[in-house]
């Protein structure tokens, strides 16, 4: 782009304006609390097991999409079918249902009450107010994004190398375990990272399906209600710090990996 | 001559006509009305906007309905703009709103706690005002309530099981109760629990009467001395005490049984005061709201009440003939 002509400044000042838009109120949240209440927020223990339980869950979410959602993305990213549309649009399905609704809709299937339900309770599983509960509500929520960021991500790999591959006598598993998930890692983590995001921030169906064990939005929640900004705003900031430095973690040794390929 | 008399007095006419069009269109109620209301009057309110809305069509009631403490907050921690706030028990207007965010509160209905079921609830078909304790205390059985530390249904809950013990001379009863009371059973407000019992995912939860008459529940209706309904019993309700969260975290307070008694008031920087005014007219009317909360299963003071004569000269003129001063 040449930066004599008007349209790059437009692009400019459109992109600076969207940035201030992300930063401004989320400086200003992470501001307003005073150092003391950072420190009361920090020494709280209810506070840290909050904010340990939504990322223990949130991995988990991700971890159960890894494992159900590759092979999904994967079918997907090569193989046309009758429908294939139709699949695509039930997946993105979860983004768009309000969340109140997609808590009350898991509890009214795996709840109990159905047969679903039964099922599992008598194989001991409880999902009302329970850490498998909120486990199943976030992988639910976070699910689509993984499934689309692997997709592409198989998508973007030339489907000649697993020819050849496969040519020299690979079987389809080895070929897909040597070439293609390798050659996808980064793409995959990508998603995991993004589907792990949503999972974390995720309030209106897991208050639903379980207020207790609290995870950090719902004690956000709670605290905002029963002592006000003063108390809830601490426990937001340390929420999202703790977040945001493993995410750029996760980035960052990521971008290492994709040197060393 | 004559002709110019006819002139000059068609033009007062006309100048008076157009005066009180201009007076009517500044006297005339419009545009957004905004209220914070407890989960508890969604029903009934949404019959009173409908009823409004016909009356002042210029104006458009916009309600939020949460927890009576939320509701709060979102006037003094959030700085919201509100005209309107009715909390579940008036105690959190008196707590949190006045005297910087508000200047009166008028007390305009009851309502008493029933132990919610549906026809699926385990045990449903034997359960009665007689048993209903044996029955919670039994194993596999959930119930529930809502938090007490964010929602007045909540402690009033506890509260009636404090009094049970009290009224059906069962020492022990409350710990008894609570210990068979997971925490995962509680939830932020009592409307939330309806829709666990609907799903089945609970068998009992504590609401309020009018939530239960609203979504089609059955209910077990307890006897006066422990529904917390009728304020004539209100010495035997102040034995019940509950401690929930205070200021700040790690702090406590007690909230004292008493009846269960709703409080509305105007925020004092009201950006619509001439529609709020014109609302609570309706509302407090006997003909009027009060006919509907009465209709919905919710008892209204009629007429409302003030504490004092004091409080009474604060609220605006319009509103002086619907009140009464009774503490």
């Amino acid at each position: 782009m040449r930066r004599n002509e008007l349209f790059f400044w437009m692009t400019v000042s459109f992109s600076l304006l969207i940035m201030a838009f992300i930063l401004i109120p989320l400086i200003r949240m992470m501001t307003a609390p005073s150092f003391s209440g950072l420190q009361e927020a920090f020494r709280d223990e209810e506070v840290m097991r909050s904010i340990w339980l939504s990322i223990y869950t949130a991995g988990w979410a991700a971890l159960i999409s890894f494992v159900l959602g590759t092979p999904l993305a994967y079918l997907l990213a090569r193989v046309d079918f009758a429908g294939k549309r139709l699949v695509e649009s039930i997946i993105d399905l979860p983004i768009v249902i309000p969340h109140p609704v997609v808590g009350i809709a898991i509890l009214g299937v795996a709840g109990r009450g159905s047969w679903v339900g039964e099922i599992l309770a008598d194989l001991g599983i409880r999902i009302m107010g329970s850490v498998t509960g909120i486990v199943t509500v976030l992988t639910f929520v976070g699910l689509p994004f993984y499934v689309k960021a692997a997709k592409e991500g198989f998508e973007s790999i030339s489907p000649r190398l697993e020819r050849v591959s496969r040519n020299l006598g690979a079987s389809m598993f080895h070929t897909f375990f040597r070439i293609t998930f390798p050659l996808a890692w980064r793409s995959l983590f990508i998603g995991l990272i993004m589907c792990a995001a949503r999972a974390i921030s995720e309030f209106g169906a897991v208050v639903v399906v379980a207020y207790h064990p609290m995870i950090a939005p719902v004690m956000i929640y709670e605290r905002f209600e029963a002592y006000g900004l003063k108390y809830s705003q601490p426990v937001a900031v340390w929420l999202v710090s703790i977040c945001l430095l493993l995410f750029l973690l996760l980035r960052f040794l990521t971008l290492r990996r994709k040197i060393e390929i | 001559m004559k002709k110019t008399k006819f002139f000059s007095w068609a033009i007062v006419v006309l100048m008076a006509a157009g005066l009180l069009s201009a007076a009517q269109a500044f006297g005339e109620p419009q545009g957004k009305l905004t209220m914070f209301h407890a989960g508890s009057l969604s029903v009934p309110f949404k019959a009173m906007e409908k009823t409004f809305e016909a009356k002042y069509p210029k104006v458009d009631l916009q309600r939020e309905a949460a927890g009576s403490q939320a509701c709060a907050r979102k006037v003094t921690d959030l700085k919201k703009p509100c005209d309107i706030m009715a909390s579940a028990d008036y105690k959190v207007i008196d707590k949190l709103l006045i005297p910087n965010y508000a200047d009166w509160n008028v007390r305009f209905a009851t309502n008493q706690l029933v132990l919610c079921y549906t026809e699926k609830s385990k045990d449903a078909n034997q359960v009665n005002k007689d048993n209903w304790f044996q029955i919670l205390a039994k194993k596999g059985i959930v119930w529930g309530h809502s938090d007490p530390n964010l929602d007045p249904c909540g402690y009033r809950a506890l509260m009636v099981l404090q009094l049970a013990e009290k009224h059906y001379k069962q020492p022990g009863l409350y710990e008894k109760l609570l210990a068979n009371r997971p925490k995962a059973n509680i939830r932020p407000k009592s409307v939330e629990l309806v829709s666990l019992l609907q799903t089945g995912n609970m068998d009992y939860a504590w609401e309020y009467l009018s939530v239960a008459v609203q979504h089609g529940l059955k209910y077990i209706l307890l006897p006066d001395e422990i529904n917390l309904g009728n304020y004539q019993f209100d010495k035997f309700y102040s034995q019940a005490v509950v401690k929930v969260t205070g200021k700040k975290p790690g702090t406590f307070m007690e909230m004292k049984g008493g009846s269960v008694t709703y409080g509305i008031t105007m925020i004092k920087n009201a950006p619509n005061r001439e529609a709020a005014v014109a609302f609570l007219k309706y509302m407090l009317d006997p003909q009027g709201g009060l006919k509907v909360l009465k209709d919905q299963g919710q008892p209204p003071f009629v007429p409302c009440r003030i504490p004092s004569a004091k409080m009474k000269a604060l609220i605006p003129g319009e509103l002086q003939g619907l009140v009464e001063v009774k503490n």
